[in-house]
């Protein structure tokens, strides 16, 4: 395991959406608490993020099952899968509760084909990729690459050069499509994507170095 | 260009995890190889887990404080061994490459075997109540005239084919109610397709209802 930036140097830049009360619970709020589960394990994020869903993937699990242990169960299977591959989620995919939602998908799937009883049979993860780390939409670069991102980038995106920085920040932390990014910074859609692939290269570079 | 997509209803059920899974496979293939639907079906993600997850019930805050301790304490789920993947399929000296939604399952794909017609098959098993057959069709090949008594869902993954009603390229995916008749055949082009059935086939033209004692040696 990488070492990772201490806690409370990250917080400080993220103190505003950290205290966001419970009406305004954005996507991207939610997005956030995501990354720092990711990046920093915050349980603070997590327990947030539980707060949030658990809740409604009860209500939703209670309308599937209409057997509640069935139901808590789906909840926990859930949220363990968000607590320990927050690092899977990518903002270009989709909001955080589409996301949650494939993966409370996936495991009902799976629960109803566990109750037939045959092993053979074909399992969510064959027909929705939500949680496989290697095979998410191989077409789909990020899908990848945010897996070493969140993992471990922390101290090492201080290494990037500002303009690569800039951008990373937004994408993967700040959970922004290039697109906002090209229109907040000014700069072409192009130029966001390029550095966006540099600075990964250079952090692929970085990591691997250090191991 | 893609002419033929699942309907909307069709989607609707893959996104829930609601369609028969072998059918899951087909759709899911069909996703792959169209930008639109790809699109389409993320709307539906959307839409739906608003929706799906819009409402909260009451939950202890007893409850919930124990499975968030659980939770937080539990070990990473493990991480089931990848399968054996293939890039491509190989029939009749020919190869083809899959699309991910088939890489993904083509672990699970059979031997290839000959039917009449100058047709080759190799099964996808999927589970134990419905099949998906990956269906090659040389140049001048023909399934004798048939008829379903569910349904049938077809995806060209490469090459074309035509029936009665029209031709079908890379990507199209047809999808057949009951009662549906058609004889599809191939051209000066090869075609290999992916093939779904609910029930087996039913052969209506003349000597061809000779095979249907064995119909079920037909994609099923």
């Amino acid at each position: 395991m990488m070492q990772v930036m201490p806690e409370k140097r990250v917080n400080r830049q993220y103190m505003k959406t950290n205290s966001a009360s419970p009406q305004d619970i954005t996507p991207e709020h939610l997005a956030a608490l995501l990354a720092e589960v990711a990046v920093q394990r915050s349980r603070r994020a997590f327990a947030e993020l539980f707060k949030h869903f658990a809740p409604r993937l009860q209500s939703f699990a209670t309308r599937q099952f209409g057997n509640e242990q069935t139901a808590m169960d789906l909840v926990q299977e859930t949220m363990t899968n968000v607590w320990h591959k927050a690092h899977l989620f990518s903002p270009e995919k989709g909001s955080p509760t589409t996301w949650i939602f494939t993966i409370a998908r996936n495991i009902r799937f799976d629960i109803l084909r566990k109750s037939k009883k045959n092993q053979n049979d074909i399992s969510a993860e064959e027909l929705w990729p939500v949680l496989s780390e290697e095979m998410s939409d191989s077409d789909d670069e990020f899908a990848i690459d945010q897996t070493i991102l969140l993992q471990e980038i922390t101290s090492y995106y201080n290494q990037l050069p500002d303009a690569q920085r800039e951008v990373i920040v937004s994408i993967y932390i700040e959970g922004k499509s290039q697109q906002e990014v090209s229109d907040e910074l000014g700069i072409p859609l192009g130029t966001v994507k390029s550095r966006t692939r540099l600075a990964l290269q250079k952090l692929r570079e970085l990591i691997t170095d250090h191991d | 260009m893609i002419k033929f997509h699942p309907n909307e209803e069709l989607l609707v059920q893959y996104v829930q995890g609601n369609l028969d899974s072998a059918l899951a496979v087909v759709v899911g293939t069909h996703i792959d190889m169209c930008q639109h639907c790809k699109a389409h079906a993320r709307d539906i993600e959307t839409h739906l887990s608003a929706k799906e997850l819009g409402a909260s019930t009451d939950f202890s805050e007893l409850t919930m404080q124990a499975m968030l301790e659980d939770i937080l304490n539990s070990a990473a789920p493990a991480i089931s061994a990848p399968q054996q993947i293939l890039d491509k399929v190989t029939v009749e000296g020919k190869q083809f490459r899959l699309p991910p939604a088939l890489k993904r399952v083509s672990h699970r794909l059979g031997d290839w075997s000959k039917v009449p017609g100058s047709v080759w098959r190799a099964p996808l098993k999927v589970d134990d109540h419905s099949a998906v057959n990956l269906i090659y069709m040389g140049a001048g090949a023909s399934v004798p005239e048939h008829t379903h008594r569910q349904h049938e869902a077809t995806l060209v993954i490469n090459g074309t084919f035509n029936d009665e009603h029209d031709r079908y390229h890379d990507g199209d995916f047809v999808f057949l109610g009951a009662d549906h008749r058609h004889s599809p055949q191939t051209a000066e082009e090869d075609c290999l397709t992916l093939a779904w059935l609910d029930a087996p086939l039913q052969f209506t033209s003349g000597m061809a209802r000779l095979l249907n004692p064995f119909s079920s040696l037909f994609f099923k």
